[in-house]
């Protein structure tokens, strides 16, 4: 996706145009809702989360190489460290007050929705859940969401090939 | 087999249709926060670089860079080193060997100075360290000048008896010799001491300095040791002289004394002789003066051009620094092995750390 608006940055011998942030958060915004969506399965820590992503974009803005790579897989990035930031205070939180019930599937409806395919989706891992969600839903090729995952591209292939499988068999066995 | 980026489109066509018409577009809560945030306005900072910066590309880059700036200064200093003295011939050596010892293993020890300074033109007057005012020392010197051909080497060994008289010395011996084009010519000048600086400087301008040497031994202590026994046979000898006066002595007595007194002034004869023999060569210096008409001896085989020069000098540069990096390896190589071991320690409990998060989420 372009950018509407573009800058050229003023550090002597890097002249390059980079797009604004406000453009950036403008159209990159629903991709990573999107994304911590899928990852978290929960719509209220999304949210949360995509707030905090970009707060964080914001304040190292300036660190942003177009050339290294796009918008939307940069700021995947810091939503995934986010994410897993939240997912360690979740643990320790959870350590402190001695839930018995962090075992327990969360009472709460499918973050995505009542459907088959949000309660397939449900039930995969947040590992797959988030490489369906960068592969299939932000469409980011392969080396792209690799680097984002911090695996290897194979292992992101395999990754989205096995969780698009275990969605259609568990979208097969609802509908049967 | 994994799918690539068209297989799984084509391979789960419906489900990827389905998930991508899922709602999961933001709120508008979310939205507006976002837009709040507006524009960063701080411009970038030299710690926002580095923290850009790619260390594992930026170490392809430096590596083949380093290895070209060493290679570059080994070049340098090979070309730098192997010049020499363009100015002198091929074949001409230059030694210096200073030594200022006493006679007898005193505590001065020998000294080395360095060759001449390199030689300008041809002939040019090299420094020279000169004799200690005050001392008694023994200066010797050698000096080997080329000249053009034997007509000037004759002129020349009569400028070089002339220069000798010049200066308030003698020619101690001459021995010219000539044999078709080439001829030597070598002569002993006694020059005084408190002269041979300038002397040596006027033979130098004789020709083309190939070779040359310098002894200055100190003759001090000897003079001095000379001295002190001329005083106490001196002495002995008329205390000897003040017994024998006497008209008391035993027959045995008086002969041993005046044995002894015969003893100690051929002694003193012998230590005066000495003693003037001393103080004559130091107040003469010998220059050995070698005159030839030869020209300097092709390189030999064994020699080397300047490319070849300043290649060995390169090689000895880079075998150097080689040498250095590969001791600061191993000195550093324990450190460098924890720090990697730590680096793939952490980044593989980072990653088990994030598989087990996402498994529990």
């Amino acid at each position: 996706m372009k950018a509407v608006n573009a800058v050229t940055t003023s550090w002597p011998g890097l002249q390059v145009d980079r797009p604004t942030f406000s453009a950036v958060a403008e159209s990159e915004l629903d991709a990573v809702h999107r994304y911590l969506l899928f990852l978290t399965g929960n719509r209220t820590v999304a949210e949360d989360l995509t707030g905090e992503t970009f707060e964080k974009a914001f304040r190292i803005w300036r660190r942003f190489d177009p050339r290294r790579g796009s918008p939307r897989a940069w700021l995947c990035g810091i939503a995934r460290t986010t994410a897993l930031d939240h997912f360690r205070s979740e643990e320790r939180r959870r350590r402190r007050e001695e839930r018995y019930a962090r075992d327990l599937p969360d009472a709460e409806e499918s973050a995505l929705g009542p459907g088959e395919l949000e309660t397939a989706l449900g039930r995969l891992s947040a590992a797959e859940r988030e490489v369906v969600a960068l592969r299939v839903l932000l469409e980011l090729d392969g080396p792209t969401a690799a680097r984002v995952l911090g695996i290897s591209t194979t292992a992101c292939s395999t990754r989205l090939s096995r969780a698009l499988k275990r969605l259609e068999e568990m979208m097969h066995d609802a509908r049967n | 087999m994994p799918a690539t980026d068209v297989d799984f489109e084509r391979e789960f066509e419906e489900l990827v249709r389905d998930l991508r018409v899922l709602p999961t577009a933001a709120p508008t809560g979310v939205r507006e926060r976002v837009r709040t945030l507006g524009e960063p306005e701080r411009p970038r900072t030299l710690h926002d670089l580095l923290l850009m910066f790619s260390w594992r590309r930026s170490l392809l880059v430096l590596a083949p860079v380093c290895v070209l700036g060493l290679v570059s200064a080994a070049v340098i200093h090979g070309v730098l080193n192997s010049g020499g003295d363009s100015q002198q011939t091929a074949s001409a050596r230059q030694q210096l060997d200073l030594q200022a010892q006493p006679e007898h293993g005193g505590a001065v020890g020998s000294t080395t100075t360095p060759a001449f300074g390199a030689l300008k033109g041809a002939p040019a007057a090299p420094s020279l360290p000169t004799p200690t005012p005050g001392r008694y020392q023994d200066y010797e010197a050698s000096l080997t000048v080329r000249v053009k051909n034997v007509d000037a080497l004759h002129d020349r060994t009569a400028e070089a008896t002339r220069l000798a008289r010049t200066y308030g010395g003698y020619v101690a011996s001459v021995d010219e010799s000539t044999n078709g084009g080439s001829g030597r010519s070598d002569l002993v000048l006694r020059i005084p001491v408190n002269r041979v600086e300038d002397a040596y400087f006027r033979l130098a301008q004789l020709g083309t300095v190939t070779e040359q040497h310098l002894s200055i031994r100190d003759l001090d202590q000897v003079v001095r040791a000379q001295r002190r026994r001329i005083v106490q046979l001196k002495v002995q000898i008329a205390r000897i002289g003040e017994t024998l006066k006497s008209s008391s002595l035993p027959a045995d007595v008086r002969l041993r004394l005046e044995l002894q007194r015969d003893a100690a002034k051929q002694e003193l004869a012998q230590v005066t002789g000495s003693n003037k023999a001393t103080l004559r060569e130091a107040s003469l210096s010998r220059i050995s003066l070698t005159l030839t008409s030869q020209k300097a001896a092709p390189t030999a085989k064994g020699g080397m051009s300047r490319i070849e020069r300043a290649a060995r000098d390169a090689g000895s540069f880079l075998a150097g620094a080689g040498a250095v990096l590969l001791f600061v390896l191993i000195v550093l190589s324990p450190l460098i092995v924890l720090a990697m071991a730590w680096i793939l320690g952490m980044r593989a409990y980072r990653r088990r750390e994030e598989r087990r998060l996402l498994s529990a989420a």
